[in-house]
């Protein structure tokens, strides 16, 4: 820990600093990033691999998009919702058998070697295709990457696949890993798996289990004048309460992904010094899911799900468990995706008598106790809303004479109990939507999805409707016919509630005044960082 | 009616026991004066005490009603707390007896077992346990029984030890009762009083044990406990303390409470035992 110790000179640099900036005249103060700093960030969770072209989740992104880039990056105003990272243009070919990206010049990876599209054929053909978590589903029919020069990548695909679907997976499913590191050996024991090697504005400097990652500036990145920060020590603060007082006592200077709790923003807001950011997650929208095992006779009734879904006040669960950092759910797409959210389904607002009588007409009248049936109800244990929301929706359910027994499990008893032993009723689950319904959301409806694939639909529900048009949806090559047919996918699924969707939510970040360009992307979170400074 | 009087001598005592009272009477009036669920959402949530009248003691993240959760928890922890105790002197006087008296390898394997269960510091073993097998009140309740039941096992042997060369044990042998008769049913009540003594201990334990196991998210989710309401109210430590103090009071109370009648019994009887 000694490196984070305060030096006396730094401190007396810093003061300095400090008494000069307060002698000069307001007008001085230009808007232009200041360079060096050392950046202290709360991290939650210590993952162990820290290869986002394997693990593609935003636990691994917050670290490693810093040290490995992406193809393309998501944007506020860009076209299609993107910016260039390592590739500069990428270009769908009309049959949508092939993609072609045209590749930045000058890219070397923090080893020296120079960064070319054989590194990004070997990333698909042999980590995005076969490895990565979400890449599976979306390069299925990838089938070669020529490489006509070092700058050029044609992706070759089987099947025509939607140049849409690609486009959208960039940003959290192209990290280009280099092919000199990865081709010896195998790739999942490789080291750099844990110590990463990339082209990144940062390098990977060391891990103290349990105390801090450390990234230092690269030298050589391709941006212009990045990264301003010199490092960016990652603190791990598994203790949720302990951000806060961090950012109180300036021993942290950001804590991303609500690291503090909701509850807390209110005071912290009033800090003088701290700023609470709602920007920067708008690419990154979690939504509140009840989870449904159609195995169990009551639930494949379709007015037992309607019931239950009249029985929640999604207001409510905003209101309450998110203090309002949320919107309440319509649908299996969120409200505040651009390109395919429609509001026109079938809804479910909060009315008890109505649940009640869909119950009683579904054939389960209240017993001389009140009750109609029990059931096993298990809260995903990731957040503190999901928790909180299994408390409320056990509440709901006694309201309209369903008696839900809640189950508690760690993280790993949990995905075991639900995806892999299908051994729960209802399950609350917090869903990632990730620009495109083809990357993670269809696979919660779809079926004949092997056992044990975590987020997935394996609650026994078959609907060969809803098959069917999933797959002329990923086959689909224009555009607006492929939104059209997203948007029949989101009615049948509000229509026939394979699973409910309660509401859709996104982090908060809070931080000193003194950090600066935060949140100037919608994936601000788990993006490069490149220009992020520190004022002081 | 002497064993009382002397009992309520001393004011530790007398307090003591006046916070059991309450406490017995606030779990046996939990279902009558808050019927139904406490889980129940009862009004805006977050609401500080003394604000409302009908929620005396505010509410919760979720609008339930502090003061139903503080008498209904009450139930789970005494319940928790003599179940707990009861399991532990019922295992630990058993094998005690059955070491003390029969003496031998029988003794030396039951003592090592005892020995290697007094190792493992009793809230790891309640910890994994718990979450190998699943929160429910049943396993917390064994879970704590688990590593609570060594003490009374080592006492009981030490008093059996004494009392199976006494005059009235060998005369049983001679009228022929069997071994395990005389174990169980002349040696054990008679070396019972000091197992007893260590009751109070295991019961505060045993309260403070299942209100850690709670707090970690490892107690029964379907109940209201004291140490599940403080993790609750922990999200939200700086903005609503009191979600944390007012359980945190009440169970600081409740192990005071039956620590001090527990020591108030050993008095009374060290009292009589000096005065026979």
């Amino acid at each position: 820990m000694s490196e984070l110790t305060i030096s006396r000179r730094g401190l007396l640099a810093g003061s300095a600093l400090l008494l000069a900036s307060t002698a000069l005249p307001t007008i001085g103060r230009t808007q232009a990033p200041k360079r060096g700093g050392r950046l202290i960030v709360a991290a939650d969770s210590e993952p162990r691999n820290l290869n986002p072209a394997i693990v593609a989740s935003n636990g691994v992104f917050f670290i490693s998009s810093k040290i490995v880039e992406t193809l393309a990056e998501a944007s506020f105003d860009g076209k299609d919702g993107l910016e260039p990272r390592l590739a500069l243009s990428w270009q769908g070919a009309t049959d949508g058998l092939s993609v072609t990206f045209k590749l930045r010049d000058g890219v070397k990876w923090h080893d020296g070697k120079p960064f070319t599209s054989a590194d990004v054929a070997f990333s698909a053909l042999s980590i995005w295709k076969p490895l990565q978590n979400l890449g599976r589903t979306v390069f299925k029919d990838l089938e070669a990457v020529d490489t006509p020069d070092e700058l050029t990548a044609v992706f070759k695909f089987a099947k025509p696949t939607p140049f849409q679907l690609i486009r959208n997976a960039l940003p959290a499913l192209s990290s280009v890993v280099p092919k000199h590191v990865y081709e010896v050996g195998k790739i999942e024991e490789n080291p750099a798996n844990n110590a990463p090697v990339g082209t990144g504005p940062f390098k990977f400097a060391e891990y103290k289990a349990g105390q801090y990652y450390r990234l230092s500036k690269n030298d050589a990145y391709w941006g212009k004048d990045e990264p301003y920060l010199d490092e960016i020590v990652y603190q791990v603060l598994p203790d949720r309460t302990s951000a806060a007082a961090g950012l109180e006592a300036e021993e942290i200077q950001l804590a991303a992904f609500s690291a503090v709790p909701l509850a807390d923003l209110g005071r912290i807001a009033k800090v003088p010094g701290l700023k609470v950011i709602t920007k920067g997650y708008e690419g990154l929208t979690y939504q509140l899911v009840v989870e449904i095992n159609h195995r169990r006779k009551e639930l494949a009734d379709l007015k037992v799900r309607q019931a239950i879904a009249h029985a929640i006040d999604k207001d409510f669960v905003v209101k309450t468990i998110f203090l309002g950092y949320a919107a309440t759910a319509t649908g299996p797409v969120p409200k505040n995706d651009p390109q395919f959210y429609t509001a026109d389904v079938p809804t479910y607002p909060f009315d008890v008598a109505k649940a009640n009588a869909l119950l009683d007409e579904a054939g389960y009248k209240r017993a001389d106790d009140g009750k109609r049936f029990a059931l096993k109800l298990l809260p995903a244990p990731y957040f503190n809303e999901t928790k909180q929301f299994g408390d409320y929706l056990r509440q709901a359910l006694a309201a309209i004479g369903i008696d839900a027994e809640i189950v508690n499990n760690d993280s790993a008893a949990h995905i075991k109990a639900v995806y892999t032993d299908h051994a729960f009723d209802l399950a609350v689950g917090p869903p990632v939507f990730r620009g495109d319904p083809a990357i993670s959301t269809t696979i919660l409806v779809q079926s004949g999805i092997p056992d044990g694939v975590p987020f997935s639909n394996q609650g026994g529900y078959k609907n060969p409707d809803l098959d069917a048009l999933i797959a002329k949806a990923s086959e689909t090559l224009d555009t607006t016919a492929r939104t059209e047919l997203y948007k029949q996918f989101q009615k049948k699924v509000a229509a026939d509630l394979p699973l409910i969707n309660v509401a859709e939510w996104s982090f908060i970040s809070v931080a000193r005044d003194t950090v600066g360009n935060i949140a100037n992307n919608p994936r601000w979170a788990v993006s490069n960082w490149a220009d992020t400074y520190l004022e002081s | 009616m002497n064993r009382l009087r002397r009992f309520f001598r001393t004011p530790e005592a007398i307090a003591g026991a006046n916070t059991l009272a309450l406490l017995i009477v606030m779990a046996l009036a939990a279902p009558l004066l808050f019927p139904g669920d406490p889980q129940a959402i009862a009004g805006p949530a977050l609401l500080p005490p003394f604000q409302d009248w009908s929620l005396p003691l505010g509410t919760d993240r979720l609008g339930r009603d502090v003061l139903a959760e503080l008498f209904h928890g009450a139930r789970t922890s005494l319940a928790v707390g003599l179940a707990a105790a009861a399991a532990a002197l019922l295992i630990g006087a058993v094998v005690g007896t059955l070491a003390g008296f029969a003496g031998g390898l029988i003794d030396e394997a039951l003592m090592r077992i005892t020995d290697a269960f007094q190792t493992v510091p009793s809230f790891l073993l309640a910890l994994a346990f718990v979450s190998i097998v699943g929160p429910s009140l049943g396993v917390v309740v064994a879970a704590i029984a688990l590593g609570a039941w060594t003490g009374p096992a080592r006492v009981a042997r030490a008093e059996v030890l004494s009392i199976r060369e006494r005059d009235y044990v060998a005369g049983a042998r001679v009228i022929g009762m069997q071994p395990m008769e005389i174990a169980f049913r002349e040696v054990l009540p008679n070396a019972l009083p000091p197992v007893l003594a260590l009751s109070s201990v295991i019961v505060a334990a045993a309260i403070l044990t299942e209100a850690a196991l709670s707090f970690l998210g490892l107690g029964d989710p379907n109940r209201v406990t004291w140490g599940g309401m403080i993790a609750e109210g922990r999200a939200v430590l700086r903005t609503a303390p009191f979600l944390s103090i007012v359980p945190g009071i009440a169970l600081v109370l409740t192990v005071l409470g039956v620590y001090l009648a527990g020591e108030g019994v050993v008095e009374s009887s060290a009292v009589r035992r000096s005065l026979s």
